[in-house]
């Protein structure tokens, strides 16, 4: 589809709908991001950016992340306004099927998961349940832009 | 007894204005203050959370402060405050919503050189530099910042107003089989695929071909 982009993570491609997913992002960001009052934490970029994460390594986060925000984030992102929902389940979607691309790759031994990945996907997690599971799910995807700028 | 409490009304509409990365927080007076009021500003990386002092936009009268050196880091997030006092009224923190320099700064549109033969026009492209704080600082092109950054080209046929589009992804464009001793214009517009950002079209440059050989 219009958009779409090869995302290249060492031996594993990916096709991905980033355009949708950005334009979709932009368009309810402000939103998202004030119901997340906490400054002084985040699910993502603190105290580990992703973008120190070395390349080898990139396959691995990203497919962790992707089963983060389809397990633990979309479904926990109900808000009292239908656009926004509509708008959050369709980058839900977008996310599930490329965790499904993902995954296959995951499954051809082409997505390798070094020490790395598995230590920041850790501190990644404690971040997140640092706090309730609605305040988490929201600043998670509060952070979506951080997500789609380190991948691109 | 109720405890007299005065307070100011808020600065409204703070936010940050950024241009090529050059990240300007701007707001206006609380409504209904003439002259003589004053301002603080202070700032924070999201996710770290401090609120930092800016101490040289402490007690301005001015509506805008610049938080350029304080927001360079792009792969960083923040949040800026405001607040105003008048003679020892002061108002709440007023803050932003959280800002990203990669997505949330506008682009300038592209340098454009052109030459030309007799029958073509050469066309040299130049993205602008990200903000930086002093000329002696390495220069930074917004190419280096955005990859995924291309130029659309428009080239137009003073003589029949034909006009033709281009987008490319390199920063120099050929365009041939033109007709000699005629003007044409060209005007460039930078286009950044991810995130989605795009500059405002240059103004014209004309040339004309040279005589057929």
């Amino acid at each position: 589809t219009a958009g779409n982009k090869i995302l290249h993570f060492g031996a594993c491609r990916v096709s991905m709908s980033m355009t949708e997913i950005r334009a979709g992002f932009t368009a309810i960001k402000a939103n998202i991001q004030a119901r997340d009052p906490i400054r002084s934490l985040s699910i993502l970029s603190h105290p580990h950016s992703l973008h120190k994460v070395n390349s080898s390594d990139r396959c691995c986060m990203t497919h962790h992340l992707f089963k983060f925000y389809v397990d633990k984030v979309f479904k926990h992102c109900k808000t009292e306004d239908s656009y926004v929902n509509r708008k959050i389940s369709s980058i839900a979607n977008s996310f599930l099927s490329m965790k499904r691309k993902l995954g296959q790759c995951h499954e051809q031994n082409q997505c390798v998961c070094g020490q790395e990945s598995t230590e920041k996907f850790k501190q990644i997690l404690a971040n997140y349940e640092g706090l309730n599971v609605t305040s988490a799910a929201m600043k998670s995807l509060g952070e979506l832009d951080i997500l789609l700028d380190w991948m691109e | 007894s109720g405890e007299l409490y005065c307070s100011l009304l808020n600065p409204r509409n703070v936010r940050f204005e950024s241009i090529n990365m050059k990240n300007v927080l701007h707001w206006s007076a609380p409504e209904g203050t003439g002259n003589g009021v004053l301002y603080k500003v202070k700032y924070s990386v999201y996710g770290v959370g401090k609120w930092i002092r800016k101490t040289e936009c402490r007690n301005i009268n001015r509506t805008w402060c610049d938080l350029s050196s304080e927001t360079s880091d792009h792969e960083e997030q923040y949040y800026a405050s405001v607040r105003a006092f008048l003679n020892g009224m002061f108002s709440d923190w007023v803050e932003t919503t959280r800002f990203n320099p990669l997505t949330d700064t506008k682009i300038d549109p592209p340098m454009v050189s052109v030459s030309s033969t007799d029958k073509s026009i050469s066309i040299v492209l130049t993205a602008p530099e990200k903000w930086k704080r002093s000329p002696e600082e390495e220069s930074i092109s917004l190419l280096q910042v955005y990859p995924g950054l291309q130029y659309n080209v428009s080239v137009l046929n003073k003589k029949t107003k034909k006009r033709w589009f281009f987008s490319i992804s390199n920063h120099t464009l050929v365009v041939p089989w033109l007709e000699p001793e005629t003007a044409y214009c060209v005007s460039a517009q930078i286009h950044v695929t991810t995130p989605i950002l795009d500059s405002g079209f240059s103004k014209e440059y004309c040339i004309a071909t040279l005589k057929d050989k």
